[in-house]
């Protein structure tokens, strides 16, 4: 046993020396698991695969550019395209943990508009390609409310209108935004006021008040799961898995339309991967419009080209129409936050800390 | 019908004041926003503003080192500017705006001007608490006056380009054009003619469009507001609006007395800012609030439960006395901001206080915050109408306009008759020019007679014999001589017809008579008018009023022509048409 491993990690090493000569190569590649991976495998990894022959190893991957950095000293790539957020992205871009990506590897659109201006003019950055905009959301377990539910962010922190555990995210993100918002910040001042002492205090002062009620989530299946088995009322979680859980499964979750959390998933490219050709091809490929609107399709996460925004109808599987769940829906647009990814990468220290202390202080 | 030419100079007329106006609009645009951008890259780098700040938490002695030194050497190098390199020897604002534009003086050099913009950067970029909305009104005056300088000939061009500087710079400044445009005819113009609004509209629409369409500045605050509830509220809002004078008054009087013991310290005044500066540096150790405008405590105080109530009191009472140190020290910068956060503070304090203790509903602590704001506000820069329109425009809520109206006219109501129409005001009636006399007699106040002081009269001596002063009298165009002791003191006039009668060989000093009146170097216009009317007097003595020494004299005909000229300019001011 201990004999094989060690034989698989030399191939590991030894097998990018060798990629020109071997007759299958593999690419690993980092993915949130659950439904979205599922997702992902049948509206273009799988296709992939198919197409060009080439193997795709998929690893589990929750966040932080922590993995990133582990590559980078150990000296070995175990990720050679990252599908991560859009502030990690920033944040390894700037620790140089990521290869610069050309505009000019990705597809034109089918009628052949060049990529630089089928994507969000937002979506393209140095080391990165945004592929889906997604959003973290509030959602409740409709069983347990049978009376008023839950409308607005203030709800989510008010535990004797709404008793019950909650679940969030063990991560200094979208909480922040959302205790902030509970106290009636407008949106657009939200990322200002959170950058003082007063903001971060106010934020501490709201996650007190609902401290004894909390469970941690760390991976993003966790919070559909928290709210099935009845252990959560509410419960942060990702629009994609919540309207899966919905859809798919007939779980009785409902999202706020409130305080919707916008931020692009991205693709980046491990600047220490050794098969950097093998994961541009993979990128272009993940990245052109059939791709993205297959996707799309199987679950409501809204893609960054337009030509796909076009190719959105109904589900796959169940015929609901997609475009009502996108994130981008006109419905939620009202009071949702769009993710400001400059202010995450240069707050990331302080956030940590903050939050580390807070989880302490907790004890 | 206008004939043919008359109809074309009116036309050229209106397309000059247009591009006249979007041209200052531009420009003044422009430069507030280099203004506004080189404030907030220093507060960045220098560590004041809150969101640097921030990420220095767990770096507290490069974070304390900075909040002392910062403002201390800032006050320094401010301090030197103004001494040095401002011909007034101190920052300049709305004040010698107001006073440029009533008295159609040329004002200070635009190089001073220049130096006192850099000051208030300097100032404002360091943490000092002052405004910048005075800075940046004046600059506006500085493009006006430039573009005044551009010799189109046409009538009352100064108060137009002035008075479009202004508002283009008011309406860049808030993201308000219409509170723009009526600020530069509450404050600087003080009355409204379709010559002068015209163009100072387009100047303000230009600065609104360059600031919301071309660069998306982001708004002073944002609030959520679901309107006023209860009709027994506007009754608060006064109560905010009275209690809002109070604050106002204090804080006009605190500056101007500080001003004055700073004089009296008689610490060189180059150093006056760095003193000031190190003291605001230790408050800010405790309360960082109270360093720079304040704009992110000026939006926490919108919000329900940013502040405890005494936290509220404490930094009220930190920032008004910081404030109050900074602007008599002579840190260059305005009065409007600081109180502007001194009354939104106070507002959500009182807002608070009926949270905690009233026993009836009230609509949130919003609105009391931003009556308060705008009540503190309106008696410092004597503007109620462009403070009403600057909630309106902020805020978009009809209802919240509304509440802060009935709390501004409170406000003003009181101030008004204790302290007087404005800070501003108060100040120029310091130097001279009291408004609340009325525009006119202001103006014909200001002018003073040396201004039309003749040297060509008869002076004799105490002890010419009076047959000489007849000769001289009889031969000359002059009826009456000023007499004049050795020390060239005034003795009195005299007449050919009062040494008629009186022997020759006789020493003139005993035949002179004290006239009626004489003026002195003081003397002003409207005075002069006054005495000229009772007492029918071809020429007047103009008398040193410490040592009682002849200066000169003054015609009636030239105080009266002086008069009906100045009276001519502002009828033409006020009721010019294009």
């Amino acid at each position: 046993m201990r004999r094989s491993r060690i034989y698989i990690s030399l191939i590991l090493i030894i097998l990018p020396a060798l990629a020109g000569s071997q007759e299958t190569q593999t690419l690993t590649i980092s993915s949130w698991g659950g439904a979205y991976e599922e997702a992902q495998l049948e509206a273009y990894i799988l296709p992939f695969e198919q197409k060009t022959g080439i193997k795709v190893s998929l690893v589990e991957y929750n966040g932080g550019i922590a993995p990133l950095r582990l590559v980078y000293s150990s000296g070995k790539s175990s990720m050679d395209v990252v599908d991560m957020t859009e502030s990690d992205a920033l944040a390894a871009c700037e620790e140089s943990l990521l290869a610069k990506i050309q505009v000019s590897l990705l597809f034109p659109a089918p009628d052949s508009t060049p990529a630089s201006r089928d994507f969000r003019s937002d979506a393209i950055s140095d080391c990165g390609v945004a592929h889906l905009l997604y959003a973290t959301v509030l959602a409740y377990d409709d069983r347990a409310f049978s009376d008023e539910k839950p409308s607005q962010v203030a709800d989510f922190f008010d535990i004797e209108k709404f008793p019950g555990k909650r679940a969030l995210q063990r991560h200094p993100k979208s909480i922040l935004e959302w205790a902030l918002l509970s106290y009636g910040v407008p949106v657009e001042q939200v990322y200002d006021l959170l950058s003082s002492e007063r903001g971060l205090r106010l934020v501490t002062r709201r996650l007190d008040e609902i401290r004894d009620h909390i469970v941690w989530w760390e991976s993003g299946n966790d919070s559909v799961e928290l709210l099935r088995s009845g252990a959560v009322v509410m419960a942060s979680g990702f629009n994609g898995r919540f309207f899966d859980a919905r859809i798919n499964h007939d779980l009785p979750i409902s999202i706020m339309p409130d305080g919707q959390f916008l931020e692009f998933g991205v693709w980046g490219i491990s600047r220490h991967s050794s098969q950097r050709e093998l994961a541009e091809k993979f990128v272009s490929f993940a990245t052109s419009t059939e791709s993205m609107a297959a996707f799309s399709n199987l679950l409501p996460y809204g893609p960054t080209r337009q030509s796909a925004l076009k190719r959105i109808g109904l589900h796959s599987k169940s015929n609901v129409s997609m475009r009502l769940y996108m994130p981008t829906a006109s419905s939620g647009l009202h009071g949702s936050i769009r993710a400001d990814s400059v202010w995450y990468s240069q707050t990331e220290r302080v956030r940590e800390r903050w939050f580390n202390e807070w989880l302490q202080s907790s004890r | 019908m206008a004939d043919r030419p008359e109809y074309q100079t009116i036309v050229l007329r209106i397309v000059v004041l247009a591009v006249l106006g979007s041209v200052i609009g531009l420009v003044v645009a422009l430069l507030a926003l280099v203004f506004l951008e080189a404030i907030s890259w220093l507060n960045n780098f220098l560590l004041i503003s809150p969101s640097e700040r921030f990420k220095y938490v767990d770096n507290l002695k490069v974070l304390n080192i900075a909040t002392v030194l910062v403002p201390t050497l800032g006050g320094l190098v401010v301090g030197l500017v103004l001494r040095y390199l401002v011909d007034a020897r101190r920052s300049l604002g709305p004040p010698d705006t107001i006073l440029m534009v009533q008295t159609h003086t040329s004002g200070e050099s635009v190089r001073s001007g220049l130096m006192s913009t850099l000051a208030a950067i300097i100032s404002l970029g360091c943490g000092a608490s002052v405004g910048q909305y005075g800075p940046l009104v004046y600059l506006g005056s500085i493009v006006g006056a430039a573009a005044n300088k551009l010799k189109l000939n046409k009538h009352n061009l100064q108060e137009i380009t002035v008075a479009s500087g202004v508002a283009a710079a008011i309406s860049v400044a808030f993201n308000a054009p219409i509170a723009g445009l009526i600020f530069a005819h509450e404050v600087i113009l003080r009355h409204y003619s379709i010559q002068a609004f015209a163009p100072t509209a387009v100047a303000t629409a230009i600065g609104y469009v360059i600031v919301n369409v071309v660069f998306h500045r982001p708004s002073l605050f944002l609030v959520e507001f679901d309107g006023v509830q209860h009709g027994y509220e506007f009754l608060l809002f006064a109560v905010v609006g009275v209690l809002s004078a109070f604050i106002a008054i204090s804080y006009a009087k605190g500056i101007l007395a500080c001003d004055a013991f700073a004089k009296r310290t008689r610490i060189p005044m180059a150093f006056r800012p760095m003193i000031a500066g190190f003291i605001l540096g230790v408050v800010a150790l405790w309360i960082p609030d109270v360093l720079g405008i304040g704009g992110t405590t000026l939006r926490f105080a919108t919000i329900e439960g940013a502040f405890q109530l005494s936290e509220l009191g404490l930094i009220i009472v930190a920032k008004f006395a910081v404030t109050v140190l900074c602007v008599g020290f002579g840190f260059a910068g305005g009065v409007f901001s600081p109180i502007l956060l001194i009354g939104i503070l106070f507002g959500a304090l009182f807002g608070g206080i009926l949270d905690n203790f009233a026993f009836f509903e009230h609509s949130g602590v919003v609105t009391y915050a931003i009556c308060g704001m705008m009540a503190a506000a309106s008696p410092i820069v004597g503007a109620p109408l462009a403070m009403i329109l600057i909630v309106f425009e902020l805020t978009h809520s009809y209802d919240l306009a509304i509440a802060a109206m009935v709390a501004v006219v409170f406000s003003n109501l009181i101030s008004t008759r204790i302290f007087g129409r404005s800070l501003y005001d108060v100040q120029l009636i310091r130097r001279g020019f009291d408004l609340s006399l009325g525009r006119r007699n202001a103006v014909l106040a200001y002018e003073k007679i040396t201004s039309l002081m003749h040297d060509q009269y008869l002076r004799f001596d105490a002890e010419d014999k009076i047959e000489t002063v007849m000769s001289k009298l009889s031969s000359g165009s002059h009826n009456q001589g000023f007499v004049t002791d050795s020390n060239g003191g005034f003795i009195g006039v005299v007449h050919f017809e009062s040494c008629s009668n009186r022997d020759p060989s006789e020493i003139v000093k005993y035949a002179a008579q004290l006239p009626h009146f004489t003026f002195t170097e003081k003397t002003n216009l409207i005075e002069a008018v006054e005495a000229l009317r009772i007492v029918n007097l071809d020429i007047a003595p103009i008398v040193s009023s410490t040592d009682h020494k002849l200066l000169g004299v003054v015609w009636n005909y030239d105080v009266m022509n002086a008069y009906l000229r100045a009276i001519e300019r502002i009828e033409s001011e006020e009721n010019a048409s294009v």
